[in-house]
């Protein structure tokens, strides 16, 4: 039944293609709806799927005949295949009336079952080959996505870049995977996590064992799809392509380096070093793409780099142990990430009528004569700004497992949540508003709603995802360091967190504000303002490799 | 083998600057059935050479897979400033086909032979449409119309496949054969390995720059609908070319993917 239905999920986009492609001369632009009813179907299977797998009948493989091709319904591949379906599906009925002026529109939704049918074979994948197919159809099908208006060349120039920056991440993944087929000699995904969890040091390559190697392969493919540092600059260029297809490649296409390290997880839970690195890349990905984030006026790139720093977090997540989190990050960022996309035009509609800039207190004071608001002892703003948030979190994960400070990855997300609960009591103090205690206590209440609900989707997350608490707290181990070690960089950074917030309220209330002039700050701005001069460096290096091919074949003669 | 046989097969299956002789007959030649038939039949007569000798894979010396794959990676980035598409497709035969040397081991002759052939048959179809080129434009040359999206809807679709099918993209034969060929190196080189995957880079990168130079722009608008508005391939033509790449990608799954 369930192999059936995995079956089906893929094989509705894949007919909708077709029968958009045969029938849009005769049908005309009504030929979208086959597309969008195809999908919808689509969704509806993922979530019976869902159902079912809720229900208790957890694993299994469609039946093949053949070494590949199989279809693979483990808990992942059900999420995943239900999440792109949903995405897909919002996608093509927004298209339905965005694209109806533009040319090619039945070759648009062709595109997009083709899009969609790829995606889903890629997370329900149950073999190397077709894992490594469906991640290479990917990356092709987005280039012709993002080139929907071929008469425009600008579009196909920064298509260009996301197709190789995907290529080269291709290359990692096929060399994994023969990697592994060499050493199993299958290419039974489930196989080979099996005889692999047996004995992980059975194989070496290059004086490594095969899990570290294959770890770091992995994570590379997974750093060019999800726009990691260096491999990033292809993301936030993207805007020209049409505005559906950047909310399917933001809210779908990037997460799937997720998604990736996801699948393999038995591998990394078998590594020693590899997630502490994935660690760094995404925690400098995150800072980088936030900052860049923050420096650009225009809403699509500013959401593209918003993209980076969020794909940053999830790598991040990988890297702690908490893979499931990272699942369960990518959702929520495909949800609220499609919206803004989806949403961008009217954005900036509205910014054209108001600015939406708010007005200062001196404007307040004098024309709406609003009584300034009375100060508030800077001592206990900050004690209240670093005490709640910790506080709300230490209890929520409390309940829901009591030795969840154990482990070094959740000590980690505890930072973050507490710089981002103290960041919120800060802007709301920051607003100098009349009822500064009832506006705190409500958001002191949102945080909290916002927390609960996070710890326990997220624990949700982790025990559907990773039924085996084995395997649960092999990946945390695997991404942990020397305790010694952890606990001297945690004391240092909880000192940092309480000096800089004590700073910055005292600095605030007494009008010490620093101000950055002089050289430094200029170099900085200037560094990301040109954001860090990696697309000239790039650009560079595209046209001295071209130069160089072209003096090549003057000096050949051609032949 | 003899160091002159292998020579000699060095001039069919391409190694530099023997590869040379093959660029500059396909070049000469402008009958686009003769191109094809040095395109299907030029690596067989290598492969009847090799196979003729009591050739063994243990006797090829390392130097000459090397050689190969220095051939290889130099006709790919040689690929990357090329804009005639003539020139781009015996290029891209050089590149592929010096990489069957290293199919030699462990693989059967008859395997080899459909190696070439699968190799072979998408550019055949691109020898077909560049002739179309040249008979609509006067010449088969990126940048120098462009918009053939426009212009040329079907052509544009069929020559999108067949630069993909090239190039070596899934599920086409050239994906599958790729794949072998790393699957053989990795065991016992693994440099040759990551060369394969380079050489596989720049051919993606060389096809996207041909497709780019050839559909994307604006086309005039006496090209689209004018009295001297292009003629687009028709029905039947399209089906032919459609059915030919549909042919190659179900045998490419079945015979060099091995699902079956």
């Amino acid at each position: 039944m369930m192999s059936k239905l995995i079956i089906l999920i893929i094989s509705l986009p894949l007919l909708s293609a077709l029968l958009t492609h045969l029938l849009a001369g005769k049908l005309g632009r009504c030929v979208a709806r086959i597309s969008v009813t195809a999908t919808l179907l689509s969704v509806l299977l993922s979530a019976s799927l869902l159902w079912l797998s809720l229900s208790g009948d957890l694993v299994g493989e469609s039946i093949s005949t053949s070494p590949w091709s199989v279809l693979f319904y483990d808990p992942l591949s059900i999420l995943m295949a239900l999440v792109i379906g949903v995405i897909s599906l919002i996608v093509h009925i927004y298209s339905l009336r965005y694209m109806a002026e533009e040319a090619g529109y039945a070759r648009f939704f062709v595109l997009l079952d083709l899009m969609t049918a790829s995606l889903i074979l890629m997370v329900a994948a149950g073999d190397l080959l077709t894992l490594v197919i469906a991640w290479h159809l990917v990356g092709v099908l987005l280039y012709f996505l993002l080139g929907q208006d071929t008469r425009n060349p600008s579009a196909y120039r920064y298509a260009f870049w996301t197709f190789i920056t995907y290529r080269i991440g291709d290359l990692p993944l096929v060399l994994a995977a023969v990697l592994l087929f060499q050493a199993y000699d299958t290419l039974s995904l489930p196989v080979i996590f099996e005889q692999l969890s047996q004995n992980p040091t059975a194989h070496e390559v290059f004086g490594l064992a095969l899990p570290e190697v294959i770890g770091i392969l992995i994570a590379l493919a997974a750093f060019a799809r999800s726009a990691q540092f260096l491999l990033h600059t292809w993301l936030p260029y993207t805007m020209e392509g049409p505005t559906p297809v950047s909310a399917l490649m933001h809210a779908g296409i990037v997460n799937a380096g997720g998604f990736l390290i996801n699948r393999f997880a038995p591998i990394f839970a078998n590594t020693s070093d590899v997630l502490q690195w994935v660690f760094i890349v995404g925690f400098i990905s995150a800072i980088i793409g936030s900052i860049l984030m923050l420096a650009q006026n225009d809403i699509k790139k500013s959401l593209g780099y918003s993209t980076m720093g969020q794909m940053g977090f999830m790598v991040m997540e990988c890297g702690i142990g908490a893979f499931s989190l990272a699942i369960y990050h990518l959702i929520v960022h495909g949800v609220f990430k499609g919206t803004l996309f989806l949403s961008a035009g009217t954005i900036i509609n509205k910014a054209r009528k108001s600015d939406g800039v708010p007005k200062d207190d001196l404007y307040k004071f004098v024309v709406e004569k609003q009584p300034a608001s009375t100060p508030k002892s800077w001592l206990l703003m900050a004690l209240i700004t670093l005490v709640v948030p910790i506080a709300i979190l230490i209890i929520s994960h409390l309940f829901v497992s009591a030795d969840y400070f154990q482990k070094q990855g959740a000590i980690i997300l505890l930072f973050f949540g507490w710089i981002t609960g103290a960041q919120l009591i800060f802007a709301t103090y920051r607003t100098h508003a009349q009822n500064l205690w009832r506006l705190l206590l409500i958001n002191v209440f949102s945080f909290t709603v916002v927390i609960i609900g996070y710890t326990f989707i997220s624990h949700a997350f982790d025990v559907y995802l990773y039924p085996d608490a084995a395997l649960r707290e092999q990946l945390y181990a695997a991404a942990s360091i020397e305790k010694i070690r952890f606990d001297i960089i945690a004391v240092i950074t909880t000192l940092i967190i309480v000096a800089s917030w004590l700073f910055t309220y005292y600095a605030e209330r007494s009008g010490k504000i620093i101000r950055y002039k002089g050289r430094i700050w200029i170099t900085f701005y200037a560094l990301i303002s040109r954001e860090f001069y990696m697309t000239d460096l790039y650009t560079l290096l595209t046209r001295t490799i071209l130069s160089a091919s072209n003096k090549l074949n003057v000096w050949l003669r051609w032949n | 083998m003899p160091d002159i046989t292998l020579i000699l097969a060095g001039l069919f299956l391409p190694l530099f600057p023997l590869s040379m002789v093959f660029n500059a007959v396909f070049d000469r030649i402008q009958h686009v059935a003769l191109r094809c038939l040095l395109l299907i039949g030029w690596p067989q007569i290598g492969l009847a050479i090799i196979h003729s000798s009591d050739f063994t894979a243990s006797s090829l010396p390392t130097w000459f897979i090397i050689w190969a794959l220095a051939t290889s990676l130099l006709y790919a980035f040689r690929m990357l400033s090329l804009r005639a598409v003539g020139q781009w497709n015996s290029f891209l035969a050089t590149s592929m086909w010096a990489t069957l040397w290293l199919s030699s081991s462990n693989t059967s002759q008859e395997m080899q032979q459909l190696y070439a052939f699968g190799i072979s048959a998408p550019l055949v179809l691109l020898a077909f449409l560049s002739a179309g080129l040249e008979k609509r434009f006067g010449a088969a040359y990126t940048g120098l119309y462009g918009g053939l999206a426009q212009s040329l809807p079907r052509f544009t679709g069929l020559l999108v496949f067949i630069v993909l099918a090239a190039i070596a993209t899934p599920v086409f034969p050239g994906f599958f054969i790729m794949l072998k060929l790393i699957i053989n190196s990795s065991a016992t080189m693994p440099l040759a390995t990551l060369a394969l995957l380079g050489i596989w880079l720049l051919w993606s990168w060389a096809g996207v720059k041909l497709l780019q130079g050839l559909i994307v722009g604006t086309a005039s608008q006496s090209e689209v609908t004018g009295v001297n508005a292009l003629k687009d391939f028709n029905l039947i033509t399209s089906w032919s070319y459609a059915l030919l790449l549909i042919a190659l990608i179900v045998s490419s799954i079945y015979l060099t993917g091995g699902l079956s």
